[in-house]
């Protein structure tokens, strides 16, 4: 995707939308004897316009936190506030899961313009959002195409184009690109880093990769092992904007913060 | 031949020999048609052994005349009772249509409502299953008690008959509609009552015409049933009567009339089904 494709993004107002507050929370599932403490007490606050990446090993509980933060369910102990109110799905942030969760009865077109609706837009107005979101995510000429029709990587762009369609100021992802072959992901990633700067979103990124989190991440936290609480919180001052992905990849402070990221990953789960 | 396709023809895998294509493209067919001769000549050989009367065991030859009898006018007489083989099957199929479309519109709505609301299902369920285990002879004398002779018994067998494997399979695929789809649509803004039409409902569109297959075969095999008392015209009720003057032909050509008719809107609504949910077995 170029950046003239991305320039056409119209700019939030960066001041408050999109910012999270997560106040001492505590969640578990279950009740009594079974009950699980999946995280906590975590107390983080993400400004506006910040993309944090929580890392953990798996069943640290950062996808939970995401969920949390979602509105999805409800903390068990503590507050969460996004833009200074209760989160609420669908209405708090645009949500990017593991797998695209697409409708397959629905095409490309189709499901766009589901979030399109969803999101309040005129039916006017559809074609051209739709054709934008698509070009966002560089999936130009494929509205028509039937949803296993497309490739794995094509198939979660069409879900990060469906979650931008809210123009929500803040942006979830759970390992969105987990499931992806590396170039795929590489090309992905590089694409959210760009979407979110030139926009202004506020992103929360999952993932256990120390790699991706380095490069995504203007601010990365690891969390322990279940339950998961605050390990680490490393402010990332890699630069942003117009960059080269490659040298940035390949750069020196780029590789040391992805072993210093790495070792506190693998210390948090073995704590 | 230029080099090109000499090249791609050399790089190609190799096809498989011509006969065997020509078999896989007859075989659909030529099975089938096979199997109807191999049967035909059975029911002859059993038919001309002797070991039965013509009245138990009619050879396909009179049968085929019954056929052409019940098909025409011969020596003034109209079809079978004055109605001909096409009209009765036209009769009867208005009534399963009339009687499996009551049946699986409440099916559905029923369905619906149950694979939703929790304890609409623990409500409703265990009466369906006990509609679901009743023959349909069992309550046919209680519609006639209760309707009368005419259309509506029929009508309202038929659409008792198709409603449970509707209202059961709506229920299942309601209740087995995948959450993370449900999640997803709700994350991107969608009301209870969206997700219900954009997501359960299509979601549950694969299982539903299976049911509604299911339906129109239970609807068809209570045909005769339903046809048992005052069924006249109607194709079940030519077969009934026939059967009371012991016209084996006549039972023979109307039960095969009522299985090739069963074949053929079978076909039918699995060419909708595929037309309709695509995307089933690929998503």
């Amino acid at each position: 995707m170029s950046s003239s494709e991305l320039a056409a993004e119209p700019v939030l107002d960066a001041e408050h939308a999109g910012s999270v507050r997560i106040e001492q929370v505590t969640h578990r599932y279950g009740r009594g004897s079974e009950a699980v403490t999946a995280v906590g007490p975590v107390d983080l606050t993400v400004p506006a316009g910040e993309f944090l990446v929580l890392v953990g090993a798996s069943g640290c509980g950062k996808s939970t936190l995401l969920r949390l933060i979602a509105g999805f369910e409800r903390p068990t102990h503590g507050a969460v506030r996004v833009s200074g109110a209760a989160p609420r799905p669908g209405v708090s942030a645009g949500v990017v899961f593991q797998t695209p969760r697409l409708f397959p009865w629905r095409t490309v077109r189709g499901n766009v313009d589901l979030a399109l609706r969803y999101a309040g837009v005129e039916r006017a107005q559809w074609p051209q959002r739709r054709t934008e979101l698509l070009a966002r995510v560089g999936l130009e000429g494929t509205e028509r195409r039937r949803i296993w029709e497309i490739s794995g990587g094509q198939q979660q762009r069409v879900a990060i184009a469906r979650a931008l369609a809210a123009e929500n100021p803040l942006l979830l992802l759970d390992e969105p690109f987990a499931a992806l072959d590396a170039l795929t992901r590489e090309r992905l990633q590089e694409d959210v880093r760009q979407v979110t700067e030139r926009t202004g979103r506020t992103a929360v990124f999952v993932t256990h990769s120390a790699e991706e989190a380095v490069f995504l991440g203007s601010r990365i936290v690891v969390l322990t092992k279940s339950p998961g609480t605050v390990a680490l919180d490393l402010p990332i001052s890699l630069p942003r904007g117009d960059v080269d992905a490659e040298e940035l990849r390949n750069s020196a402070e780029f590789t040391e913060l992805r072993a210093q990221v790495s070792h506190a990953v693998k210390a948090a789960a073995a704590a | 031949m230029s080099t090109t396709s000499v090249q791609s023809k050399v790089s190609d895998p190799p096809s498989p020999p011509r006969e065997r294509r020509v078999w896989a493209r007859v075989r659909p067919v030529a099975l089938p048609f096979a199997s109807l001769l191999v049967f035909l000549g059975l029911w002859q050989l059993l038919a001309a052994s002797g070991t039965w009367s013509e009245t138990l065991v009619p050879p396909p030859a009179k049968v085929w005349d019954a056929f052409v009898d019940v098909s025409t006018t011969h020596d003034g007489v109209r079809g079978y009772n004055g109605t001909t083989l096409i009209e009765h099957l036209g009769i009867s199929l208005r009534r399963i249509a009339l009687g499996a479309g009551i049946g699986i519109v409440a099916g559905v709505v029923l369905g619906l409502l149950m694979g939703t609301v929790g304890w609409l299902r623990s409500l409703f369920e265990p009466w369906i299953t006990f509609l679901r285990t009743l023959p349909p002879l069992a309550y046919f004398s209680l519609l006639i008690i209760w309707l009368g002779i005419d259309e509506e018994p029929k009508v309202t067998l038929l659409a008792v008959a198709a409603f449970p494997p509707v209202a059961v399979s709506t229920t299942a695929a309601v209740a087995a509609v995948p959450k993370q789809l449900i999640e997803a649509a709700r994350a991107l803004g969608g009301s209870r009552w969206d997700v219900v039409r954009d997501v359960v409902i299509p979601s549950a569109l694969p299982e539903t015409l299976t049911g509604v297959r299911l339906a129109v075969g239970v609807a068809y095999s209570s045909l005769v049933a339903a046809e048992l008392v005052n069924g006249l015209p109607g194709i079940g009720g030519m077969v009934k009567d026939a059967a009371n003057y012991n016209n084996t032909p006549v039972v023979l050509v109307g039960i095969i009339a009522i299985g090739v008719s069963g074949l053929i809107i079978d076909g039918l609504l699995l060419r909708l089904e595929r037309t309709v949910v695509p995307w089933r077995g690929r998503a």
